[in-house]
């Protein structure tokens, strides 16, 4: 007998449906797995096997064959395996086809017959949704995953025959997704649909640490904080450059606080990436807040950029529509940050392998931090007796290309002892928030439709579009563009960056006074010495 | 210096040549193959004979027997170097590219050294030599000075040129490059002493005046063409450079300071000393403003050097020429304000936004301070380092 379940494979951010055929029928016993699986789906074998008998159903001496179609695509992971188990169950006669119609199943088996949560469920189901499947049963503990998205049933098991057991219509008792964490053994099935994972609430760890960070606790620096406004009402890329201990990494750590939140649709997309990475069980609901990811500076070209024989994905996809930060921008070697500049243009990441091509979203906010010579102190001269070929030197180990994406350049300088003994009068995120999420607004109106999310985003196109100077600043700019000696590519990063500064201000009308703020946040090229 | 020569030799035939030439090629075969650091070895070679007579005996053989024991090892040395050397080519080959050489005791070596209590046995030059008959001020500072620093230099310099004097430095970083740069730009002379083979630029960055000083001035250097930059050489170097001046200028230098081994020459030598005073806090006037309290002279203008240097009295000596000081800027509203606040260091903007309101009473939002100060910098009144520090500029 033939039986058909639909189940799902990952790749890249995208999901495709697979179709698991199981055929048993007369002849010598074998059981095989065709449809370019991988090493851990050929393996589904003896786990079903095993676990199916310790559920109390014994495989009869049959030819079982089982096919992943579409055959030609390969597959990898562990999902597969209840799928084929059920479909055993149908072709054996013990369920009936018709109760899986419409239904996506997913889950790993361990050899007691218990289901495991698996990687990738998010964008599977989601793929589901889309094609029209509204049910699914997933194991216990990806449950709530797939009850992110609204259209779909979720349900969650716990073993293989739970599974069956639901499959053939008898009744079994539901528990909501927050009792059943408590691990009370009574109740079995986990049934969890839309608006019983509450989006907005993000796990009480996760609040506990986004509330650990705050402007509040930065005293001093208001240079620095008003440059880390700027730059996040426009997801500007910020360089950082100060003394060691002036704060820097500090700061760089509380921009998510001033981040707006992110939209439902952002945290589809940042959640999808953790589901593929299997990080979302961690968060335990959808993630709220804006990632923020500090890779050390030894990293590897594949772990920033995402790698391996299947291609994960790497810090900047993680980091996609959040912080990354890198500290120490030039201990980084030099090809490692290399890796950044396709990302920082198309705001995606492809990995080219025999097997495909994978593509992984990477929209961040980049934020460096470096000092600004050998000894961290220029241009203090009590203190800095670095040579201007010293810092020459220093500077240049961060590549050209990539100090060139950075549109707003702001120095940390050390703390005066007022700074630090004041207290209390420091502004919380929230109000910087409030500011920034105005900001945001206008620029979603303005973009409405274009496909743009921020000013950052903006090409020399819509720059002339978005960022019309009127006369007067029109003059300005010109009298700056011959005094200050700026490049085509300077000009328009101002550009952007005085559209932001106009948008925090609530005006429409980019004014000399952003225009000026805006080019003192360039970067002076090369003449860091003067 | 050609007139000296009176020779032209071409490595190829070596057939045109004169006695004077001949010697000289033999200086420079003794210079390179002695080395440049044995000097008490130089004058025991002195009085075994010219070094024509050194070479001979060198390459016979006899030159170990002649000399003590402590010596043989550089006897060998020399017979060593010696062994295939092409004395007249050598020398030929250095000529055609321009790079001359004199040696104590000529009739063009400068006067000035002659007097000095060490003088170098042979000066390397490129270019020309500083004229006699013209005064000469060495011009000396740190090489990571100040924006004050680099005003100051180009300003003094640029009046020394006016008035017929001539500049004579380090060709170094920092104020000894600026000095001379400003000197020969004005269309007056300047003289690098160097502390490498006059065929190498050290710093790099110096190349241009490197090559303005090759067309319109000189450079020479104890040591022959080839030997490069290395910290040992470049402390006796400074010895050349008080001893070919009249009168020695610092500009700016930090307490502990490569310019004081200079200033030490040059009271050894009985050179005038005068320095540049500065604020008691800045580090880099430190080493001048100690020098005045042991008694240099304190210059605050061109003319008060230039009026004792040419021993006639300057048309406004004693007082500063209009605009050569910061204060008689005019600047109004908040931008006067700013430049009051402002420093030849470069200060942080929040630290100006402090200082703002310590002074004036009243906040100054980023916004403003930002559209103002860069003002300031398009008008040549301030300019901008690193992000977001800002820092007065003469404007000049």
């Amino acid at each position: 007998m033939l039986s058909t379940i639909t189940s799902g494979a990952v790749y890249g951010v995208r999901s495709h449906l697979i179709q698991v055929e199981v055929d048993i029928s007369q002849g010598l016993p074998c059981f095989q797995i065709v449809g370019l699986p991988g090493s851990e789906v050929r393996e589904a074998r003896e786990r079903v096997k095993v676990a199916l008998k310790n559920a109390g159903v014994k495989l009869p001496p049959m030819c079982i064959n089982v096919n992943l179609s579409p055959a030609d695509l390969p597959k990898n992971g562990t999902m597969f395996d209840l799928p084929v188990a059920v479909g055993i169950m149908i072709a054996l006669g013990k369920l009936k086809q018709e109760n899986v119609e419409g239904m996506l199943l997913l889950g790993e088996l361990g050899l007691s017959g218990e289901l495991k949560p698996v990687r990738g469920v998010l964008p599977i189901v989601r793929e589901a949704a889309v094609q029209g499947v509204r049910r699914c049963i997933l194991p216990a503990g990806n449950a709530w995953e797939g009850a992110l998205i609204r259209e779909m049933e979720s349900i969650g098991v716990r073993n293989v025959k739970e599974a069956v057991a639901l499959l053939a219509g008898e009744t079994v008792s539901v528990v909501k997704p927050g009792e059943s964490m408590d691990g009370n053994g009574a109740e079995s099935v986990v049934c969890v649909t839309a608006g019983e994972v509450a989006c907005a609430a993000a796990s009480v760890e996760e609040k506990a640490k986004e509330e650990q960070l705050d402007f509040s606790q930065i005293n001093g620096q208001q240079g620095l904080k008003r440059a880390a406004e700027v730059a996040a009402a426009g997801f500007h890329n910020l360089l950082i450059i100060g003394a060691p201990g002036s704060g820097k990494t500090m700061l760089a750590r509380r921009i998510p606080s001033i981040l707006p939140p992110l939209t439902r649709e952002e945290s589809l997309e940042v959640s999808t990436i953790y589901s593929i990475c299997g990080r979302l069980q961690s968060v335990g609901s959808l993630r709220t807040t804006r990632p923020f990811l500090h890779p050390h500076h030894t990293i590897t070209g594949r772990a920033l950029a995402g790698g391996g024989r299947i291609p994960a994905p790497g810090v900047i996809s993680l980091s996609h529509r959040g912080v990354l930060f890198l500290d120490e921008l030039p201990e980084f070697k030099r090809e490692t940050l290399d890796i950044l500049r396709q990302p920082l243009e198309d705001k995606q990441v492809q990995i080219a392998r025999s097997s495909g091509n994978y593509v992984y979203p990477a929209d961040f906010m980049l934020v460096g931090a470096m000092n600004p010579c050998p000894c961290g102190f220029y241009p203090d001269r009590e203190r800095c007796r670095c040579t201007p070929f010293e810092v020459r030197r220093y500077l240049n180990r961060v590549s050209g290309p990539i100090l060139d994406r950075m549109d707003i350049c702001v120095e940390a300088v050390p703390m005066a002892f007022a700074d630090m003994t004041c207290s209390g009068e420091a502004e919380g995120s929230s109000q910087v928030r409030e500011r920034v999420m105005a900001a945001r607004k206008r620029q979603e109106s303005r973009f409405a439709g274009s496909g743009l999310h921020f000013n950052a985003d903006m090409g020399a196109g819509d720059v002339a579009r978005y960022c019309a100077l009127e006369e007067e600043e029109l003059r300005y700019m010109e009298r700056m563009f011959a005094a200050l000696q700026l490049s085509a590519r300077a000009y328009h990063r101002i550009l952007k960056v005085a559209r932001t500064i106009a948008d925090l201000d609530n005006s429409d009308r980019i004014g000399t006074i952003h225009l000026a703020e805006a080019i003192c946040y360039r970067q002076s090229d090369h003449k860091y010495w003067n | 210096m050609e007139d000296g020569e009176r020779v032209r030799m071409t490595a190829a035939d070596g057939t045109e040549k004169t006695a004077a030439a001949e010697d000289k090629a033999y200086i420079h075969w003794l210079y390179q193959a002695v080395g440049f650091s044995s000097r008490g070895f130089l004058r025991s070679l002195a009085s075994l004979g010219t070094p024509r007579e050194i070479y001979q005996m060198t390459v016979s053989g006899v030159l170990s027997g002649k000399l003590s024991a402590r010596f043989q090892k550089k006897a060998e040395r020399m017979l060593e170097f010696s062994r295939g050397y092409d004395v007249l080519g050598a020398y030929g080959r250095m000529r055609e590219r321009g790079i001359f050489l004199v040696a104590e005791g000529e009739r063009q070596y400068p006067a000035r050294l002659k007097r000095i209590s060490d003088p170098p046995y042979v000066l390397y030059c490129a270019g020309q030599l500083p004229q006699e008959e013209k005064k000469a001020v060495a011009l000396i500072g740190a090489r990571d000075c100040t924006e004050y620093g680099r005003y100051m230099a180009g300003q003094f310099s640029a009046a020394f040129a006016r008035a017929g004097v001539q500049v004579i430095s380090g060709m170094a970083r920092g104020i000894d490059g600026i000095g001379q740069t400003a000197a020969l730009k004005e269309g007056g002379y300047s003289f690098g002493v160097l502390g490498c083979g006059v065929d190498i630029c050290y710093p790099r960055e110096n190349q241009e005046l490197y090559e303005m000083l090759l067309a319109s001035g000189g450079v020479c250097s104890e040591y022959p063409p080839g030997t490069g930059p290395r910290g040992i050489l470049f402390p006796p170097r400074n010895r050349i450079i008080s001893g070919l001046s009249d009168a020695v200028l610092v500009v700016e230098a930090r307490e502990k300071s490569g310019t004081l081994i200079t200033v030490d020459m040059a009271l050894e030598q009985g050179r005038e000393v005068y320095a540049l005073p500065g604020r008691a806090t800045d580090p880099l006037s430190g080493g001048c403003n100690r020098l005045i309290g042991q008694g240099a002279g304190l210059v605050s203008s061109p003319e008060e050097i230039l009026g004792e240097l040419l021993e006639e009295p300057q048309r406004n000596g004693g007082r500063r020429k209009k605009g050569a000081q910061g204060s008689l800027i005019f600047l109004e509203g908040v931008q006067g304000q700013l430049w009051e606040i402002l420093d030849f260091n470069p200060l942080p903007v929040q630290e100006l936004q402090r200082r703002y309101e310590e002074r004036y009473g009243k906040a100054i939002a980023f916004p403003i301070l930002y559209k103002e100060l860069l003002e300031l910098c398009t008008d040549g009144y301030a300019g901008q380092v690193g992000g977001g520090h800002f820092m007065r500029t003469m404007k000049t």
